[in-house]
């Protein structure tokens, strides 16, 4: 192999598109042609240069969830079962004279089997893409100022840390064409995600249990929020966590 | 859209979020214009995504970088219509320089600033391949889908672009000497 042979591969072969013999070529000839072992270690160098030095980004969290906002309302999804309570909502909203900043779930209506496909889709997706958060933290009190203007209501943050749940973080997400609080958990190797928005009206109640493609959702409607947890955990520990959170509610509301 | 469509879409290409944002923030070099050029394209994606083949994971990104990379030349366009005036031309990017020998503990040694000024000093098409081939590890033929040029360009203007890295960063600079 000649030295011009050997440069005009050498890019070709630091970026491991030779094989075979073309790769095993280049090998020997580095091995025997110091001019060519010098270009190529140069070639090594600025490569993990650029590599160590020059990361690749993470999206700021607030594209994350303007970019989701942005898809979902071009693609223009609405759960056509719910759509109509949506107009009611809004209408009533007028009539009482209520701003209403942004659409409002009602789980009376809406059914939960349609509620409980977003939340998992929810889950599903956050565990897909390469974070789970906007907003990443063990700190209840960074977790919950997060979600000042970007939502509507201040939602409650515990920290489970003691009990071997600790809080990760929380993100925004979408449920129906209304935004709704995300805080993401831990548990061992698991996550749980609890998907949480202001009751609207119609009965308080629950928990109830939802188990889908492995997953496993309880849901719950307090006076003040209604709360959907999803996670691969077993149901046993899913409950568990429910008590913890609903007991810390209502300490909280004393 | 069908519930079931944007589910589909969202599996795609919402995992790549972070490489769109990579690649136009590098492409345009202003945090502002990459996020409203990643936006943009998650739009134009929907509005596209019938045309959309592909499967695995990889093909989304890639088919997804396309549409970043596309936006983000056409927002450069709209901003300086003079600079378009100046096609990019292989040869007269790759003049000699050969005289000059780039030290190989000086690459080591570069800092970050030091690495990032001189990837933002590259015109663009060569900044491009080196973000999508050093910072986002595609192979040359997921490159030369994203860039739309064949692959053979996609080596020769890597070998280029690497050449201007070394000479910037493995070069001593006249007043250290």
């Amino acid at each position: 192999m000649k030295h011009e042979d050997f440069a005009a591969q050498l890019d070709a072969y630091v970026d491991g598109e030779l094989v075979g013999n073309e790769a095993r070529d280049m090998e020997l000839h580095a091995r025997e042609c110091a001019t060519c072992a010098h270009a190529h270690e140069r070639h090594l160098a600025l490569r993990s240069a650029i590599r160590e030095r020059l990361p690749a980004l993470q999206a700021p969290g607030e594209l994350r969830s303007r970019v989701r906002l942005a898809v979902r309302a071009a693609a223009g999804v609405t759960p056509a079962r719910a759509r109509p309570d949506w107009r009611w909502l809004a209408a009533a909203a007028v009539l009482v004279g209520v701003a209403v900043g942004t659409w409002k779930i009602s789980d009376s209506r809406a059914s939960a089997h349609a509620i409980a496909g977003q939340v998992l889709a929810s889950h599903v997706r956050a565990l897909m893409g390469t974070h789970l958060t906007d907003v990443a933290s063990t700190d209840q009190h960074t977790v919950k100022p997060w979600f000042n203007g970007r939502l509507d209501f201040s939602p409650p943050v515990y920290d489970f840390a003691g009990r071997g749940y600790p809080l990760i973080g929380g993100r925004l997400d979408y449920i129906g064409q209304g935004a709704v609080a995300a805080l993401v958990y831990g548990r061992r190797q698991h996550v749980i995600d609890v998907l949480l928005w202001p009751t609207q009206r119609g009965p308080t109640g629950g928990p109830a249990a939802v188990t889908r493609q492995g997953y496993h959702m309880l849901h719950w409607s307090a006076p003040d929020y209604t709360y959907w947890v999803v996670s691969d955990l077993g149901v046993t520990e899913l409950g568990e966590f429910s008590r913890l959170w609903r007991q810390a509610d209502s300490t909280a509301a004393r | 859209m069908e519930p079931s469509q944007l589910t589909r879409f969202e599996a795609a290409v919402l995992p790549h979020l972070d490489a769109a944002y990579t690649l136009a923030r590098y492409l345009l070099r202003d945090d502002h214009d990459a996020q409203d050029v990643v936006q943009e394209a998650y739009l134009r994606a929907l509005n596209y995504f019938d045309g959309f083949r592909g499967t695995g994971a990889a093909e989304g990104r890639s088919w997804l970088l396309a549409i970043v990379r596309n936006t983000a030349y056409t927002l450069r366009a709209n901003r300086r219509p003079d600079a378009h005036a100046t096609e990019f031309d292989e040869t007269l990017h790759s003049e000699g320089g050969e005289d000059e020998h780039p030290e190989t503990e000086l690459l080591r040694a570069a800092d970050r600033a030091a690495v990032r000024r001189a990837l933002d000093a590259l015109p663009v098409e060569f900044r491009e391949v080196i973000v999508l081939r050093e910072l986002q590890d595609l192979s040359y033929k997921e490159i030369a889908e994203v860039a739309g040029i064949p692959v053979g360009t996609v080596m020769s203007r890597l070998a280029r672009a690497r050449r201007r890295l070394e000479r910037a960063l493995g070069t001593r600079m006249k007043e250290h000497d």
